[in-house]
């Protein structure tokens, strides 16, 4: 039996003039007219903000800087695409259009084409900052073409992405290679914030090298474009699919104000494409911490990321004492965040609490074990390698990351804790509009926990030599939170982690 | 007990004795789910008294220890296999996994094959085995099943009835609701129509 394939462009013109009839006259020139105002007033309000983060007004980074963040942009920018698709359509289109009798080279094309403009644009506005943050002015006139190499590059990522799309053994590789390219850009902006590398010197990059890898670059878009738009219809329908998904699990994300929508989408893939074996829980510990261990023991790179993560802090060695202190206090919460995905597991539903028959007092205890563990760890390493650096002065700082565990160990359980953003309290009127408080309280939780890092705070942002007195206070105030932590927020009567 | 002002459970009185077991029967949305959430402490009711071993139903450790319930939908942890998450339980109550029979449970609800999948990704039908073998594999007194037959294959009705009758000999007390007649009379359940319970009809 032969199906006559059906036109895509009449598809869709007929479902845009049914949903036109549901609009009212003139709604999409509003919409263009309110999105056209709305970029206008926060570029007037934020203008300043933005050119300091793409134009300063002095060339501020090393050259050794400039190469690092552009390995780091590319594995960055390649890791981003990947997870997106690139290549997805909208849920609707997903259900109707892809299995429909339709040319699926031409149902795809338009998203290969938003796809593309969205990294040109990046690619593009990623090589502005670092032209004006690196490059010694006045720029030569061929170095002004650079946006241009930026936007191709992106480009060719995003094709190559496409390609990996379709390919299973190819993703894992190119994966693997992002991930190392944004790992090496990371640590060469570590070693330039502690060699306080040279600037870039004047001629650099040789304006006669532009032109040439501009027109390469283009040359290499439009042969992979070509045999991208050649394949598009071989895309398997699961790869599609899952960008769909992703596309609209974000856009649930962005309208709902709920960023635990994406976390648990990465947690579910994640989780779906490894092949387990069941291990034995260890009995010498807690049962829940047994757990807890085992979870750690699966998630091997996210440890070697943590361990790597200890020596980001140096990135902001020249920035006040109170930036570089924060980096250092936070960064140990995302430290101990690596197992409390259980914990956000009870908070959603707590059928497995109940079914344990755990009180909710001791299942935080057990949960917060490992957290405290990693956070421990990582604040030593992170504060004996500043000192190293030379970025901390004299002092016993690897002390006092041992004491600041317990901080950042319960602050990531605490944000676990969170649950869903509750987006049920009432609004603020402000003059620039209406504001809900209720994903800013969600994006606090956990940070408000750090307050009790205030003395690390204080001793690293002062700059003074570290004594034991520090020491002892930041102890002193780590024990009694987290303390204070259990027995304000946890009951030996209750299972479920949430209160009445 | 009301969902707005549609009446659903009026005037209840419902006893089960310790080592009893009841299958409350009635048709869609009678109030048979209702009652079963209310018992197990997951709803208020808008006024009555409710006694689990001669107590009020609460959320304390020493309830749930002793009550296993399928009433709500089921969550799973991250990261951990069928098999783990039936270590899991054991542990957690305190008995060694191997001594409780986890692979021989797993066995018996046809999971042996599956021990090493984590647990989203079993059909439907498999979910609910393992969540009736979770139950059935820690200690309890009181097992509150809504539904338990549903998504089961005929051989997995078999297997769950005997393993209720068993629970039941062993002098455990079962509430249950179902549909199945077959069902609830090989699990060794004594029917009770909700009609029988509530004499105003929702």
């Amino acid at each position: 039996m032969t199906i006559p394939a059906v036109s895509v462009t009449e598809v869709r013109g007929w479902v845009r003039t049914r949903q036109a009839a549901h609009k009212e006259r003139g709604e999409t020139l509003g919409n263009f007219y309110f999105a056209l105002l709305f970029i206008a007033i926060v570029g007037g309000m934020l203008h300043r903000q933005l050119a300091v983060v793409f134009w300063p007004s002095v060339p501020n980074a090393s050259q050794l800087a400039g190469v690092s963040i552009i390995v780091a942009l590319i594995g960055g920018l390649y890791i981003a695409l990947r997870r997106l698709g690139p290549l997805a359509l909208s849920r609707p289109a997903s259900s109707w259009l892809l299995m429909a009798p339709v040319s699926r080279r031409v149902l795809l094309l338009p998203s290969l084409g938003a796809a593309m403009a969205t990294a040109a644009m990046t690619g593009a506005l990623g090589a502005l900052a670092i032209m004006g943050h690196v490059l010694a002015r006045p720029l030569a006139e061929q170095v002004v073409a650079l946006p241009l190499l930026g936007a191709l590059a992106a480009n060719v990522l995003l094709l190559i992405a496409l390609a990996a799309q379709a390919d299973r053994w190819w993703s894992g590789l190119s994966d693997n290679i992002a991930y190392l390219l944004l790992a090496a850009g990371l640590a060469g902006l570590v070693v330039d914030s502690a060699v306080h590398a040279p600037r870039a010197p004047a001629g650099w990059p040789p304006a006669g090298s532009v032109l040439p890898v501009v027109g390469g670059l283009a040359l290499v878009v439009i042969i992979f474009f070509a045999l991208a738009v050649r394949t598009l219809g071989r895309t398997p329908n699961d790869r599609i699919l899952e960008a769909a998904k992703t596309a609209g699990t974000l856009a649930d994300s962005a309208f709902g104000v709920e960023p635990s929508f994406v976390t648990d989408m990465l947690e579910r893939r994640y989780w779906a494409r490894r092949k387990l074996r069941s291990m034995r829980l260890w009995r010498r510990v807690p049962v829940l911490t047994a757990q807890d261990l085992l979870l750690l023991r699966r998630r091997p790179r996210r440890l070697l990321w943590l361990a790597g993560g200890a020596a980001l802090p140096s990135l902001f060695g020249s920035a006040p004492g109170w930036v570089l202190a924060i980096a250092v206090v936070l960064g140990g919460m995302f430290a101990g965040g690596v197992t409390t995905s259980n914990v956000r597991t009870d908070t959603g539903n707590p059928w497995m609490l109940r079914m344990l028959g755990i009180s909710s007092r001791d299942s935080v205890l057990q949960r917060c074990y490992v957290p405290v563990a990693l956070a421990t760890i990582w604040y030593t390493a992170a504060l004996a390698l500043l000192q190293i650096l030379g970025e901390l002065p004299a002092g016993p700082w690897w002390a006092l990351g041992i004491v600041l565990g317990p901080v950042g160990g319960v602050a990531a359980v605490r944000k676990a804790r969170t649950g869903f953003v509750n987006n049920s309290i009432l609004p603020f009127d402000t003059p620039m509009g209406s504001f809900s408080p209720g994903p800013l309280l969600a994006s606090l939780a956990g940070v408000d926990v750090l307050l009790l890092g205030v003395p690390t705070i204080v001793l690293i942002a002062q700059g003074n030599p570290l004594d034991l007195t520090g020491v002892i206070i930041q102890a002193t105030l780590s024990v009694l939170a987290a303390r204070a932590y259990l027995a304000g927020t946890t009951a030996k009567e209750r299972v479920e982690l949430s209160g009445p | 007990m009301s969902y707005g002002s549609t009446p659903v459970l009026v005037d209840v009185n419902l006893t089960v004795v310790e080592g009893a077991g009841v299958c409350i029967t009635g048709e869609n949305g009678i109030g048979k789910s209702t009652l079963l959430r209310c018992i197990s402490s997951l709803q208020s009711p808008d006024a009555g008294e409710i006694e689990v071993f001669g107590g009020p139903p609460g959320s304390t450790p020493e309830f749930w220890r002793a009550v296993a319930t399928t009433v709500e939908p089921p969550t799973w942890y991250p990261g951990l296999t069928a098999r783990e998450h039936a270590e899991l339980v054991c542990r957690a109550h305190g008995v060694d996994a191997e001594e409780s029979g986890v692979d021989e449970a797993l066995e018996r609800f046809g999971l042996a094959s599956h021990a090493d999948a984590i647990p989203p990704s079993l059909s439907s039908g498999q979910k609910q085995r393992l969540t009736l073998a979770l139950i059935l594999l820690r200690p309890s007194k009181l097992l509150i099943l809504d539904e338990p037959e549903q998504r089961l294959d005929p051989d997995g009705r078999a297997t769950v009835a005997a393993m209720i009758a068993e629970y039941l000999a062993g002098g455990g007390s079962v509430l249950m609701a179902s549909h199945d007649d077959a069902f609830s009379s090989a699990a060794g359940m004594s029917p009770i129509s909700m009609t029988d319970l509530h004499p105003v009809q929702a």
